[in-house]
């Protein structure tokens, strides 16, 4: 049979098809929840990516005595929030043989898998469920959106080294093993999409307005989605697994049309005076959102990072998977040179190549530590919401000039809801990517049935004694 | 059903088969013959299978089914005899059941050589054998020239192991291009509507998968969509809904039979299909769901058009006919055929002539079909074949986002690479619709230009104006994708030419070459001490490439391209010295004693491989028709392609049409033959 990821049976929403239902996503928020003192915000997990590894003196800290007092150059911008970070030096990538002209297209894509592509047929996407999406499943039920996918460029790179499908290139995020999940890439249509009628209604921008709350149309939804199935039963078998795609996407849509019901449903409440707060009143205000004229890669990836602290903060969704850049070629012109990213990272140790790796990472890094800074600084519950956050940012390669993956730069922020001990560099963590996912996972509260990917054990030292 | 001859189209290479009765080799002495064993048992009945699966098709059909067999058979003896003791002898120490170094074994791919997964095995040992880079240097035994020719001869052959097979073809979604497309043509609101879709990898790498979001984003699209092209619910019907809804119904009619009628004929254009009667039944609920809900009949007949609109028959294109139980090949139906034409050269749905054809069944008819491909071509329409097709295959499609030194190349406005885009686009146009010859897009004295890109030609005084125009050339050294400036640009750097990247490309975007991926950790040239190289030009620095043995055997045969395309700086502009004042040296010799001192002589050598570069094209479009990558009987297919389009002059139309009428393009596995020989 069929494994499934969803081990409570209260969340187990991907399977239940058309039998929708509110009171059910009611009493799941945390909204519920009896405000008294023992009440805990959810954890929420955060992922951010940069390709193509780092130059490692400039990353790793000297000794872990001097982590907060004398950070390496690429940590600069965390100065502030070093406190709330944790540094795991250690962690290996999966073993890319027998695919090893390919380590650009698997840097991401076993990057949220720990696993590697299926090598004998190279074509078709066939990897493994990524964290993120097993963090969704478990966890995205309780909240409006599953889990946020956000990219800063378009996934559509078409390099397909050692024969592996192009989506390997530019997608960490798997619904399934053969079933990426695209990424929204236009900060317009992420803000209409969830917040659009919480923010005074006004869409950003000229963008399309958002999802409806339409009774009517869950209704017809679901007679589609019963024609589609009779379908299916008049489909080869490879048809019907596609189309098991599409009844999954609608029924997450039917629940989405559910989920703004409720948030209307609630506004009007308000409206009338009853109070169904879903906030303490010591919690900051939600953060304003201002998208930016203009292509500044560094404003862009500001206003992504915006978005997934609001989304967090309001509880919209509380897993969020953030490609901040992709493995191809990419160049930052605002750095002041349109070297390719990809091509400085082979700098067989050219003083001025080092350096321009070495900004593009500090560049990359500052975008993560504006948006811990931001998390820092909105009051949750008794403390901050990033206390109740696990942020992991790193990169699929350790030396982009080698293509070495034996020390993954990883940088974890949050506490998890002081699951995690924060303010250390730990050196000499033997452990691999699954042990590292699978452990965060952990961390947030959700229990695996199996490891991830190459995942053996969990890693102890990052919880808190 | 099927009739004709166009079914199959696997005549045999004559040089490389000769048809052996037997078909099923003797078994060998050696360990061998338990392997070849099971591959009379596991592989010949798939084959049987399959063959008897397509015996819809004609007699002439049946007689290439027969020659294939015989060139099968002949493939499995050569392959026993000659290329497993091949490996055996200069491979397997390596790359065996011991050892598997660089994580690469022949083990799997022994066993079952026609597995379409080892295509690519078996290309990339005959291009890692061609360049020297294996056997490696340190091997004990080496194979002679001619024993390594012959052994790349019998790998040519493998492809007669595979099963007659058009692949899987899995029900496709409509692209964001197809969908957009597909909209405007069902309610005439602009395309834009859906341009907040993600962009997609079309062709070969085309994802084809379905997300939540994605759903969201349809369901968004379609309201807004409806609310563009129709009245608002309370007003009287605008032209489109009485055009899609059919008339009020009469008073004292009945009007949920009219309804029926309105939603029948709106699923015949939605689903570009008839619809089955359950599918209509679905809809019709609909209906009666929106009046329970108070709707209007006009307000009920929107909801019905909603929910086609998201249904999986209008974003998938899905078949008219169900598998037959046993079947593992089915023709595809002329429904589906219409689809996948239309959506081919149009990225649309099918126009009414189209439809009308598949209601009547003709389009199975060759000449019918070879017809439509021509009208399709001619239509305005056909542009979208270049914005899917060519601007991938020409890398144009990454121009407009590529990076540029804008100190060096302030030229490199959006105006300007749209003018370059458009020159190759027109190009493509022109020799399409002309049905010129294929050769003509490396070698041609004209081109398409505007007065922005007349100054990247230094015919700046020529030509005036913003719009593109037809000019002749004069210089010889332009003319054709290699002179083009757009390829020119996409294939330098930022800031510099690259003659290793123009190299690579012209292989593998125009001669359709295999070139292996640099093996990990070569020092790269800005490794070379700096001072050392400091008064070398950039072609003398690329040779170094050469003092290197494990570089020098595929640079050897990449850099010399790159360094015959040198006059052209990193935006295609003319230049007889390079930046720091060196003269450009572009004379270089390609392998067989083919020398070349310019340009115009590279793109004469280039232009006389005119079997590889149509089988390429043909290749390269017949993946981007599937939508996915080759497998071992297509490249049969493809021997039989490439020869029609040689006899027929290389025309483009031709090739067009041979992609349209081939076995894979015109047929569907719905199950796995293993499956069906059990």
């Amino acid at each position: 049979m069929k494994k499934n990821w969803l081990i409570d049976r209260r969340t187990c929403l991907r399977g239940l098809g058309a039998s929708l239902a509110l009171p059910l996503l009611e009493s799941m928020g945390w909204a519920e929840q009896p405000k008294s003192k023992g009440f805990k915000p959810p954890v929420r997990l955060g992922f951010m990516y940069m390709p193509h590894g780092v130059i490692m003196d400039q990353f790793w800290p000297k000794s872990p005595d001097t982590f907060l007092s004398e950070p390496p150059p690429a940590l600069e911008s965390l100065r502030s929030v070093l406190h709330q970070c944790l540094m795991l030096k250690g962690i290996s990538g999966v073993p890319i043989s027998p695919l090893n002209g390919a380590p650009h297209a698997l840097e991401l894509s076993t990057w949220l898998t720990a696993t590697l592509p299926d090598a004998s047929r190279r074509s078709i996407v066939n990897i493994a469920i990524s964290a993120d999406q097993i963090a969704a499943n478990y966890i995205g039920g309780l909240t409006e959106l599953p889990s946020l996918e956000l990219a800063t460029m378009p996934q559509t790179h078409k390099e397909n080294q050692e024969g592996l499908n192009e989506a390997y290139y530019s997608h960490c995020s798997f619904r399934s093993p053969t079933q990426p999940v695209p990424a929204e890439t236009n900060p317009r249509n992420v803000f209409n999409r969830l917040f659009k009628d919480k923010q005074g209604g006004q869409p950003a921008g000229n963008a399309r307005t958002s999802i409806k709350a339409d009774k009517l149309d869950r209704g017809m939804l679901d007679l589609v989605l019963g024609g589609a199935k009779d379908l299916r039963r008049n489909l080869g078998a490879h048809d019907q697994r596609k189309l098991d795609e599409y009844l999954d996407s609608v029924r997450s849509v039917e629940r989405r049309i559910a989920a703004v019901e409720l948030r209307q449903k609630e506004a009007a409440l308000e409206a009338a005076g009853v109070s169904v707060a879903r906030r303490n009143d010591s919690d900051s205000p939600p953060i304003e959102i201002k998208i930016p004229e203009g292509d500044r890669r560094s404003e862009y990836m500001k206003i992504m990072c915006d978005l997934t602290v609001l989304s967090f903060q309001t509880d919209t969704t509380r897993v969020s998977t953030y490609i901040g850049s992709t493995p191809n070629g990419v160049s930052y012109p605002e750095l002041g040179f349109t070297d390719q990213h990809h091509s400085v990272t082979h700098h067989n140790n050219q003083a001025d190549k080092v350096d321009k790796v070495a900004k593009i990472t500090e560049f990359n890094v500052s975008q993560f530590a504006y948006m811990i800074q931001r998390m820092q600084s909105l009051t949750e519950g008794e403390g901050m919401l990033l206390d109740n956050c696990i942020m992991l940012w790193g990169s699929g390669l350790e030396d982009g000039n080698k293509h070495s993956r034996e020390n993954l730069p990883f940088l974890i922020a949050g506490r998890g809801g002081g699951s995690i001990q924060t303010g250390r560099f730990v050196p000499g963590v033997s452990a691999n990517q699954g042990d590292l996912l699978g452990t965060l996972l952990t961390c947030a509260g959700i229990p695996l049935d199996r490891q991830i990917g190459i995942g053996t054990k969990l890693i102890s030292e990052i919880r808190s004694a | 059903m099927v009739t004709s001859s166009l079914t199959t189209s696997a005549p045999v290479n004559p040089a490389a088969a000769p048809p052996s009765p037997r078909l099923l080799g003797r078994a060998g002495k050696s360990l061998l013959s338990a392997l070849w064993l099971w591959l009379a048992l596991v592989g010949y009945p798939a084959v049987a299978a399959s063959a008897s699966a397509s015996s819809s098709a004609s007699s002439s059909g049946s007689e290439a089914d027969s020659e294939f067999i015989a060139a099968q058979a002949h493939a499995k003896k050569t392959f026993q005899e000659k290329i497993v003791p091949f490996v055996s002898t200069y491979c397997s120490e390596c790359h065996g059941d011991k050892k598997q170094k660089g994580g690469m074994t022949f083990r799997s791919a022994l066993k079952n050589p026609g597995g379409s997964a080892f295509r690519r095995q078996w290309k990339q040992s005959v291009a890692t054998l061609k360049a020297h880079d294996m056997p490696p240097d340190d091997a004990q035994k080496h194979p002679s020239e001619e024993e390594a020719q012959t052994f790349i001869d019998w790998v040519s052959n493998m492809k007669y192991l595979s099963p007659k097979d058009p692949g899987t073809f899995v029900i496709r979604r409509l692209n964001r291009m197809e969908y957009a497309n597909t909209l405007h043509d069902l309610l005439g609101v602009q395309p834009e509507v859906a341009f907040d879709l993600p962009e997609e990898v079309l062709g070969a790498g085309y994802l084809n998968s379905l997300s939540p979001l994605l759903m969201e984003q349809y369901l968004v699209i379609t309201n807004e969509a409806l609310s563009l092209a129709l009245a608002p619910e309370e007003a009287p019907p605008n032209a489109l809904q009485k055009e899609l809804f059919g008339p009020t119904p009469a008073a004292g009619t009945n009007a949920r039979d009219a309804a029926r009628v309105a939603a029948r004929s709106l699923a015949r254009k939605a689903f570009r299909r008839p619809a089955s009667e359950s599918e209509l039944a679905v809809l019709m609920n609909v209906f009666d769901l929106a009046i329970a809900d108070q709707r209007s009949y006009f307000g009920a007949l929107r909801m019905v058009l909603k929910a086609a609109l998201v249904s999986p028959q209008f974003l998938f294109i899905t078949p008219a006919v169900e598998p037959e139980l046993g079947k593992a090949i089915m023709p595809v139906d002329d429904y589906q055929l219409a689809c996948r034409l239309s959506y081919l050269i149009w990225a649309t749905m099918p126009d009414p002539e189209l439809a009308a054809l598949a209601d009547g069944g003709k389009l199975n008819n060759p000449e019918v079909l070879n017809a439509q491909v021509k009208r399709l071509l001619s239509d305005q329409r056909s542009r979208a074949l270049f914005d899917g097709f060519g601007a991938q295959w020409l890398g144009l499609d990454k121009l407009a986002g590529k990076a540029f030194d804008t100190v060096k190349f302030p030229q490199m406005t959006q105006p300007m690479r749209s003018a370059m885009y458009d020159e190759a686009r027109l190009l493509f146009d022109e020799i399409v619709r002309n049905n010129g010859s294929v050769l003509q897009f490396v070698d041609c004295d004209f081109t398409f230009l505007n007065n922005t890109l007349a100054q990247v030609y230094g015919l700046g005084t020529e030509v005036a104006g913003p719009e593109m125009r037809r000019v002749a050339l004069s210089n010889p050294n332009r003319g054709g994708v290699l002179g083009m400036p757009g390829v020119l640009a996409t294939t330098s750097f930022p800031d510099r030419t690259s003659p290793v990247n123009r190299g690579v490309w012209v292989l593998e975007q125009i001669l359709g070459e295999h070139v292996p991926p640099a093996p990990p950790n070569v020092p790269s040239l800005e490794k070379q001490d700096k001072k050392k190289i400091a008064n070398l030009s950039l072609r003398q620095r690329t040779e170094m490439h050469r003092t290197n043995a494990v570089c020098a055997n595929c640079h050897k045969i990449l850099d010399p391209i790159g360094f015959g395309l040198e006059n052209f700086d990193a935006i295609g502009r003319w230049r007889d010295a390079d930046e720091n004042g060196t003269a450009i040296d572009a004379t270089g010799e390609l392998p067989g004693r083919k020398a070349f001192s310019s340009p115009k002589e590279l793109k004469t050598i280039i232009a006389g491989r005119a079997d590889d570069l149509s089988r390429n094209i043909a290749e390269k479009l017949l993946a981007y028709a599937l939508c996915r990558q080759l497998e071992g009987y297509d490249d049969v297919v493809l021997d039989g392609m490439t020869e029609q389009i040689a006899k027929d002059g290389y025309r483009m139309q031709t090739l067009i049409t041979q992609v349209v009428t081939s076995y894979p393009f015109r047929h569907r596995r719905v199950r796995e033959l293993e499956g069906a020989s059990k």
